[in-house]
């Protein structure tokens, strides 16, 4: 058995921009035997070392159906983040996990798919997303929702333009301030709500934003008839381990890290804080 | 709980007080020996033995618990290094053979209950490795220390399992039972210095507890009724908000708790590359649940304070960890600078007051 604590050396592959702050990386395993048995799920996250700054948890930002890396996409915050940022394509990162439970798609196999994403919120979706989006055929309607603070600050950003395209997916976007050259949406998130039509009886609503964001648009779906169980979110806590063992991301007597990170409305709604 | 009755094993062997510092010895050809020892300024403390002599029965409990000997304050996880071909990790492990001399009831089962901790759900082989090499002697205690409540956690003052090798001294000899294995080995490395105990000696331990529960000292801590109102949230914010204003966010009650294992992981250089290293960390800190982004959902004191409870009292932890997370040893009494002890906090819990 592998040492619960040790990571595997991942090299990057590739880095991309997404905004001033934010960058995606693409990151392989040394070993390419390792790497082909490296099987990750939507809604799981990754414990990223950059060695001599420590270790932090981040979302698998790519679909399983890609496996020829695995991305992930960080916002720089603080010293880690930004050593992270520092790294180009060939540099050695540590890698442990993934770890924690995923969306489960078995259950959203045949119904509707509304995808609501605030900021930096859409990454974790994304996964989800291209994951349901290579296999089209055994889901119903897809809906995005994405909303940032500015058209900046939008990720992915020729992916959002490919989405839009597409036949098969609504996708709407709005920021919460405009900047010039923006002729879209404007406002947070729930008013695109109202440029759709819900189906909540079929649909499933995966929410991933800010605490905030998540709340307004929880409450926005419960109104609009959607069950508990069928609002899903993953949670974000403070986290050292990712193994359940450090307590650091404790809810009452749940781990976001083994329990977790996804969870649904009623299950968020029933633990104590 | 109904003491004394059939908890005398019937391999039980003694040994006599002169004797003891032979077995010791004999000990110390195959492990380090670490014991309480009266340190400066009269301090009970953990330290490993050069002399079999350093070896001492007469104390109450040392100020800290032995947790570091299973998982140290600073604990090296993962060695990393860096050569021309990249990055190299290795675990860190720590397999020196110990044992653990004169561990009071009280610790012996925290190191049982830490032992649980990381090996279920996933098994934490770091803490393992180190805790296997680990044999706990554990020492009765004739005369309870002051500010124990260790019959309301059941952990004392003289344990049924949850230790190696567990001693008691008889008024003419010492007392001992196995409780493990590792127990059997070590007790067998006594070789004749181990007669079988006498029915008398059996009567005399059992009276020996019976007389020690009888001399407990004033604080107790009822956690049925606490349970209770904690896992249901049933208690009010502002009792959580008025206690908590006593509080100072020092961390000394999980520093010096015995059951507490909360840590944090940061790299610590070493030499040309770095020791990723877990260290101590309190629930009790604003940082502790700090997110990258600012957003903090354990922001104020009160909440920290209920976190702690809901993990040491919930029904919920109970259910999962077999015990409360506390062995009544009282070193959160001794060292809180406000009055939010364990038994304090329970027991406003328990009435639903607070008198600061």
């Amino acid at each position: 058995m592998d040492s619960l604590f040790l990571p595997r050396i991942a090299r990057i592959v590739s880095v991309r921009d997404e905004t001033p702050d934010t960058k995606t990386f693409a990151l392989k395993l040394r070993d390419p035997g390792e790497h082909q048995r490296l099987h990750f799920r939507p809604g799981q996250f990754l414990e990223l070392s950059v060695f001599g700054f420590g270790e932090a948890p981040f979302c698998v930002a790519s679909s399983p159906t890609r496996p020829e890396t695995v991305q992930t996409t960080v916002r720089r915050t603080g010293k880690l983040t930004s050593a992270l940022h520092a790294l180009g394509v060939g540099d050695e990162v540590g890698l442990r996990g993934p770890c924690g439970n995923c969306f489960d798609l078995e259950a959203a196999r045949g119904k509707d798919l509304l995808f609501v994403a605030g900021g930096i919120g859409l990454p974790p979706l994304r996964s989800i997303i291209w994951n349901v989006l290579d296999e089209r055929k055994g889901y119903g309607k897809v809906t995005i929702l994405y909303g940032a603070r500015t058209p900046t600050d939008l990720v992915y950003k020729d992916e959002l333009e490919e989405w839009k395209k597409r036949s098969d997916v609504k996708f709407l976007v709005t920021v919460d301030r405009s900047e010039p050259g923006w002729e879209g949406n404007v406002g947070m998130v729930p008013i695109l709500f109202d440029k759709t039509e819900l189906t909540p009886d079929t649909t499933l609503a995966y929410v991933c934003g800010p605490p905030i964001m998540i709340k307004f648009v929880i409450q926005d779906l419960l109104m609009r008839g959607f069950k508990e169980e069928s609002i899903i979110s993953t949670l974000e806590r403070m986290m050292q381990c990712g193994v359940g063992k450090c307590n650091h991301c404790a809810i009452g007597h749940r781990y976001v890290c083994r329990d977790g990170p996804v969870f649904n409305y009623k299950q968020i709604r029933e633990m104590v804080e | 709980m109904k003491n004394g009755e059939d908890m005398v094993q019937d391999g039980a062997k003694t040994i006599a007080r002169q004797d003891v510092g032979k077995w010791v010895a004999k000990l110390m050809e195959r492990a380090e020996v670490i014991t309480p020892v009266a340190g400066h300024g009269g301090d009970v403390m953990y330290s490993r033995v050069s002399s079999p002599d350093d070896v001492m029965f007469d104390f109450a409990n040392t100020l800290l618990p032995p947790k570091q000997f299973v998982l140290p304050q600073t604990d090296p996880l993962v060695r990393i290094r860096r050569d021309a071909g990249g990055f190299k990790v290795e675990p860190a492990y720590d397999e020196r053979r110990r044992v653990l001399f004169n561990v009071r009831s009280c610790d012996a089962r925290s190191i049982s209950f830490l032992t649980k901790m990381h090996t279920m759900d996933l098994v934490d082989d770091v803490f393992r490795k180190r805790a296997e090499n680990v044999t706990v002697v554990s020492l009765t205690c004739n005369i309870p220390c002051p500010l124990g409540f260790c019959t309301c956690t059941d952990s004392g003052p003289f344990l049924k399992d949850g230790y190696d090798v567990q001693l008691t001294l008889l008024p003419d000899r010492i007392l001992v039972e196995t409780g493990s294995e590792k127990g059997v080995a070590l007790v067998a490395q006594g070789g004749d210095l181990m007669r079988p105990a006498a029915g008398t000696d059996v009567d005399q331990r059992k009276l020996l507890e019976e007389v020690a529960r009888g001399s407990m000292g004033k604080e107790t801590c009822h956690f049925a009724s606490a349970m209770r109102r904690v896992s249901t949230g049933r208690v009010e914010e502002d009792l959580w908000v008025r206690m908590s204003d006593w509080c100072v966010e020092c961390g000394g009650c999980n520093l010096v708790c015995p059951t507490c294992y909360c840590f944090s992981v940061k790299d610590l250089r070493d030499g040309d590359g770095w020791l990723r290293c877990r260290t101590w960390d309190s629930c009790q800190y604003a940082a502790f649940t700090m997110e990258a982004s600012g957003h903090n959902p354990r922001e104020r004191r009160k909440d920290r304070m209920k976190r702690r409870f809901f993990h040491k009292v919930s029904a919920q932890y109970f259910q999962r960890d077999g015990m409360v997370g506390c062995v009544g040893c009282g070193r959160c009494v001794k060292v809180c600078l406000g009055t939010t002890d364990v038994p304090a906090v329970v027991g406003a819990i328990r009435k639903g007051a607070w008198n600061g």
